[in-house]
């Protein structure tokens, strides 16, 4: 029996799933709460200072794999919730438009951080 | 001593060869509080109404046989005691997701195929050779899948699993379990062909971690944790399969 390729994108999937729980609530304490804390000058030199972190390329590098893992683990899920309501025939047509979006999310996310 | 106190089953009833559609019949069953849903379905089949049918074997959480949808949940019959729904009325029915043969009965055909598909038993060449004693085996070794062989087949999973009911291709988690058990074992070197067999078009991949197997099961086997278990096993072999195209499929575990 042939050996589906869905190994792939659940690898994707389960990685980005990791890397959502590890990193997400950790950016949304910092840029949600604790950088914009406080007096409005003291908010501004902390994202300032905040900016220069994420402008190093081994930060970006870690963005990147979070950022992008994160898209994929989303069009996996986003493909079987559709594939449990009822698409499950469309499951291979439902690779491009939930993969693809990922695919494109990566590409956006790294022309971004390339740009900072 | 008190009026002896009753409790009603409503139980499911379909006999093909006279019942053109299914129906419940209602039951009062004398309440013991240290009775289970089996003891009263077995007192009703002996005392009022014997065309009921069902399995059941052991009567103590160790065949698997008498697993039902009792008010909904799938049970074991026997492990299901009457003063936990007392004074309600209980409904039993039999396991979703399978077809039905008479009244509690379901067709184990289907569940014995995939049971079978996932080679449930060791396999090595020199099976047979035991010029060189026992095929020994280190606590350490034995943990790594002891408690995927504590199942029982009783199938509460497969009526658990909301996938296994609109599925065919998904082996469920039982089979997955047990395909995931020898998997495991030290002494077992089929681990190729039995991934053939696993990793082939929705066997595995078609569960999403639901969990409902996990939290139905009465021998504690997490069928859920085998599945993602296999599922990694499955991605870490599709990634070294394509670094290493050629010769790595007779990798061993």
């Amino acid at each position: 029996m042939k050996r589906s390729s869905e190994a792939f994108w659940w690898a994707l999937f389960s990685a980005g799933g990791v890397m959502a729980a590890l990193f997400v609530p950790a950016f949304v304490i910092v840029t949600g709460f604790l950088l914009p804390s406080g007096d409005a000058a003291a908010a501004a030199e902390r994202a300032a200072g905040f900016a220069g972190v994420v402008g190093r390329w081994p930060v970006r590098v870690v963005l990147f794999g979070v950022i992008a893992l994160s898209f994929f683990h989303c069009g996996h899920r986003i493909r079987h919730t559709l594939m449990d309501l009822g698409l499950r025939r469309f499951s291979g047509p439902l690779k491009l438009p939930c993969y693809g979006g990922a695919l494109a999310g990566t590409v956006w996310a790294a022309m971004l951080l390339w740009a900072l | 001593m008190p009026a002896e106190q009753t409790m009603t089953l409503e139980i499911f009833r379909y006999h093909p060869e006279t019942d053109s559609e299914p129906r419940f019949q209602a039951y009062e069953v004398p309440y013991d509080e240290d009775w289970v849903v089996l003891d009263a379905i077995n007192w009703i089949k002996d005392h009022v109404d014997g065309t009921l049918t069902h399995r059941w074997s052991c009567r103590m959480g160790v065949c698997g046989s008498c697993g039902m949808m009792v008010n909904g949940d799938p049970k074991l019959t026997c492990a299901a005691f009457l003063k936990d729904y007392y004074p309600r009325p209980v409904k039993v029915e039999p396991l979703v997701n399978f077809p039905v043969e008479r009244d509690l009965v379901v067709s184990l055909d289907g569940f014995m195929e995939k049971l079978e598909a996932v080679k449930p038993y060791i396999i090595r060449d020199d099976v047979n050779d035991t010029s060189g004693g026992e095929y020994l085996q280190s606590p350490a070794e034995l943990a790594r899948y002891k408690q995927y062989s504590m199942c029982i087949n009783c199938m509460l999973c497969y009526a658990a699993c909301p996938v296994a009911g609109h599925e065919d291709e998904f082996l469920g988690p039982a089979a997955l379990a047990l395909g995931h058990r020898y998997n495991r074992d030290s002494r077992d070197r089929g681990r190729a062909e039995r991934l053939d067999v696993m990793l082939a078009g929705e066997a595995i991949w078609g569960c999403t971690f639901v969990g409902e197997c996990t939290a139905v099961c009465p021998k504690h086997v997490d069928p859920a944790g085998a599945i993602q278990q296999a599922k990694a096993v499955a991605a870490q072999e599709y990634f070294r399969r394509f670094a290493m195209p050629r010769g790595a499929k007779d990798a061993g575990a």
